[in-house]
């Protein structure tokens, strides 16, 4: 009896028997009397009331939330039918979905996992405020709220954007896949009657020759399997590639659709040389140097000009060559960082006094 | 070579080197802690020429590196392959963003070298200008790349090196989309004068005509054309010269630019191996090339036309390339983090280090071994 009366009880609390939701706390009109009763909410105040007494109330314009000492105006506008059940629930989606909106940075956005856990975690922190938090630690988290909105509008809607964009793209991409699937299951089918033409074809034409040729019947069989079978073949993989090539395609697109817009960098002017700077500074490279020694070359011995064989990239090495490491004092460097490893200059300058050394064993090709 | 082991990136020596007993342990023990700063993970492919393997460093295991374990070559018995003697002298005295950088290099117990390079995970530009299914770029992103390569060859000229291969996949992609010049297998510093270097060299597709007529003096223009039709290639999205032979790579080049002549390039015919097929073609004007590259815009036709220019000592160097208007027209250059890029994976990078340098490896070349000319060198 008693887990019977229990379960009764459940029914009855689910069904909502709960007097709040057939009356209205404001007229007190019941849903006895008026099948139709409907109760709206306003996320102001979240106090709920039907729908004729808004419109009672509201029709004309701003006013008081009738409900004793609630005082807050609310607008006939702003009143919808709650979503859920429970109106505490209610609200904490309302206020995530505002928060989410201000708050909508991406994980591409920050350099670590780490990081954008520890972003949310503050998000979070936040929410609990809004939502549980009474009196002056809701209106900090508020005002929290509101001085991010300012300060980071055009982050926020620039993420709104992408975050659009890829609603779209994946739309796009599932219709693709529709359409794709669709065409395959089209092209199974025209695949399956034409094979069934051609085993029928076969049939037909293994009976004609019976009847007309003097052949040895088991092999005209034979051979008409055979044609069967051959014909089968390249149909059947001439339908399945398409199919792998729609699967990439659709992979790429997905990788592309993704691909995210980063914060705005400064827009530099584009540098050929990447900073890159290699004038000598402690000589002046000439055009053209006289020496007996490339008499020769000059006369294009050898084919050397005809072949391009370039005097100034030569001038160049030599002069290089001759100055590298040149006023460079390892001594010096040495007395004042005695501990460290030399330097990244000595350590060009070594290199490049190595290259002068590699140049001589430079024969062998 | 003792010399060498103070260099920037500490380099360890092989302990054949010296005869000094003391400086042999020393070296050895160099070599032992440099071997020991990395842990060489999984083989990632096995080459003619070397062997991957994915490697990290010992002190932080999230940065990965690429050990190219070069094999001992049975051509070359007494001491090292030139390869790897190449690719490693050049590579230790090149630092540049465009450059694939060689963190370091240890011998392992049976000798063989083994290079430590960095990690490039987004495979290269030949898998992109494949793709052409799934990947789709543009102007912008093509002077993207151009930019990158060529700030990476005019770097290796103002350091008097010659690359010497350079072609699409040759160039690798790093995960933040920057280009990188690898492969300096075929590289060699600039020769003075009277000293012949061979001519055999560039992966025929990207030779230049003074190469394939026998040169045996020739300078950084060589690199300048493979640029060229580098650029090309990244317009039409296949080979612009694709020869099967050298024979036939001269006549492609001679339809596709113009027959070289006394002409265009005086003294061309005494080149050694000058032939050219009868008729002449006269060499390509403008309206040609816009046409053809259209794509690239009429500043960036002109650039390509002067990279494609036969006579060599005509041809734009890599400073001036630089100093192109085409880097400042509209399309600006695509951001590095906005270029196309292909989830390649480990495979291509592995494809791309074991590879031999100067070959083009397709079904038609795959069995020709190839010819490198050393004995002419003087």
């Amino acid at each position: 009896m008693n887990s019977l009366a229990m379960s009764r009880l459940n029914i009855n609390s689910k069904h909502g028997e709960d007097p709040s939701n057939d009356i209205c706390p404001v007229c007190k009109s019941n849903r006895y009397l008026n099948p139709s009763l409907q109760f709206l909410i306003n996320p102001e105040c979240y106090h709920k009331m039907c729908s004729t007494c808004v419109d009672r109330i509201f029709t004309s314009g701003p006013a008081a939330c009738p409900v004793p000492h609630c005082g807050k105006t609310l607008r006939k506008k702003g009143f919808h039918k709650a979503f859920f059940e429970s109106l505490s629930i209610e609200r904490e989606v309302d206020i995530r979905r505002k928060v989410a909106s201000v708050f909508n940075r991406r994980q591409e956005e920050f350099e670590s996992l780490r990081l954008f856990n520890d972003y949310l975690e503050d998000v979070e922190n936040l929410v609990f405020d809004l939502v549980e938090g009474r009196g002056k630690v809701r209106q900090a988290a508020e005002k929290k709220l509101e001085q991010y909105r300012l300060g980071n509008m055009k982050e926020i809607e620039e993420n709104e954007r992408t975050e659009k964009e890829e609603a779209e793209m994946e739309k796009l991409r599932e219709t693709n896949q529709k359409e794709a699937a669709r065409r395959r299951r089209l092209a199974n089918q025209q695949e399956e009657l034409e094979e069934k033409a051609v085993v029928a074809k076969a049939a037909r034409d293994t009976l004609e020759q019976l009847a007309n040729d003097e052949g040895h019947a088991e092999e005209i069989t034979k051979r008409a399997e055979r044609i069967i079978l051959k014909g089968a073949g390249p149909r059947r993989r001439q339908f399945e590639k398409p199919v792998e090539a729609n699967g990439s395609a659709d992979g790429s697109l997905t990788i592309r659709g993704l691909k995210k817009k980063e914060a705005p960098t400064k827009d530099m002017p584009y540098d050929p040389f990447g900073g890159l700077n290699v004038a000598p500074t402690k000589y002046v490279l000439q055009k053209d140097y006289e020496s007996q020694w490339l008499a020769g070359v000059k006369k294009n011995e050898n084919n050397h000009l005809t072949g391009g064989y370039s005097l100034p990239e030569y001038y160049g090495r030599a002069m290089f060559e001759a100055f590298s490491g040149l006023s460079v004092f390892i001594e010096d460097e040495k007395e004042a960082d005695p501990k460290q490893s030399p330097s990244a200059a000595v350590a060009t300058e070594a290199a490049v006094l190595a290259v002068g050394v590699m140049m001589e064993i430079d024969d062998v090709f | 070579m003792k010399l060498l082991s103070s260099n920037q990136p500490s380099m360890a020596t092989t302990p054949a080197d010296s005869p000094d007993r003391s400086i042999d342990d020393f070296a050895e023990q160099m070599n032992e802690a440099e071997k020991n700063k990395y842990t060489k993970g999984r083989k990632l492919g096995e080459g003619t020429y070397a062997n991957v393997y994915l490697g990290t460093l010992k002190s932080d295991p999230t940065k990965l590196v690429a050990i190219k374990k070069i094999k001992i070559q049975t051509d070359y018995k007494e001491g090292m392959a030139p390869d790897a003697i190449r690719e490693l002298k050049h590579l230790q005295e090149l630092s540049h963003p465009n450059i694939i950088s060689l963190l370091s290099v240890f011998s392992s117990k049976d000798q063989n070298l083994n290079l430590v390079l960095e990690f490039l995970p987004l495979g290269d530009l030949e898998m992109l200008i494949k793709d052409t299914k799934n990947i789709r770029y543009g102007a912008g992103d093509i002077k993207a790349w151009m930019g990158m390569l060529s700030r990476g060859i005019y770097f290796c000229h103002a350091n008097f090196v010659l690359h010497r291969d350079i072609k699409p996949n040759n160039l690798l992609i790093a995960d933040d989309g920057e280009v990188k010049l690898a492969d300096f297998g075929l590289a060699r510093s600039f020769a003075d004068p009277y000293r012949p270097m061979t001519s055999n060299v560039i992966t025929r597709w990207y030779r230049p005509p003074e190469l394939l007529f026998g040169t045996q003096h020739y300078s950084g223009a060589v690199d300048i054309w493979s640029v060229g039709l580098v650029f090309a290639e990244l317009v039409l999205r296949m080979p612009y010269i694709a020869g099967d032979t050298e024979v036939h790579q001269v006549n492609l080049l001679t339809q596709a630019v113009g027959t070289p002549t006394e002409e265009n390039w005086p003294g061309v015919s005494k080149l050694p191996a000058y032939t050219v097929p009868l008729p002449h073609t006269p060499v390509r004007e403008k309206d040609y090339y816009n046409q053809m590259f259209g794509t690239a815009g009429i500043v960036g036709v002109d650039l390509l036309m002067q990279m494609l220019v036969l006579d060599p000592s005509k041809r734009i160097t890599a400073k001036e390339v630089l100093n192109h208007d085409w880097w400042y027209t509209d399309p600006k250059p695509t951001r590095n983090k906005n270029l196309p890029r292909k989830g390649g994976g480990e495979e291509a990078v592995v494809a791309d280090l074991k590879r031999r340098p100067g070959v083009v490896e397709d079904e038609r070349t795959a069995k020709i071994a190839r010819k490198l000319d050393f004995g002419n060198m003087a």
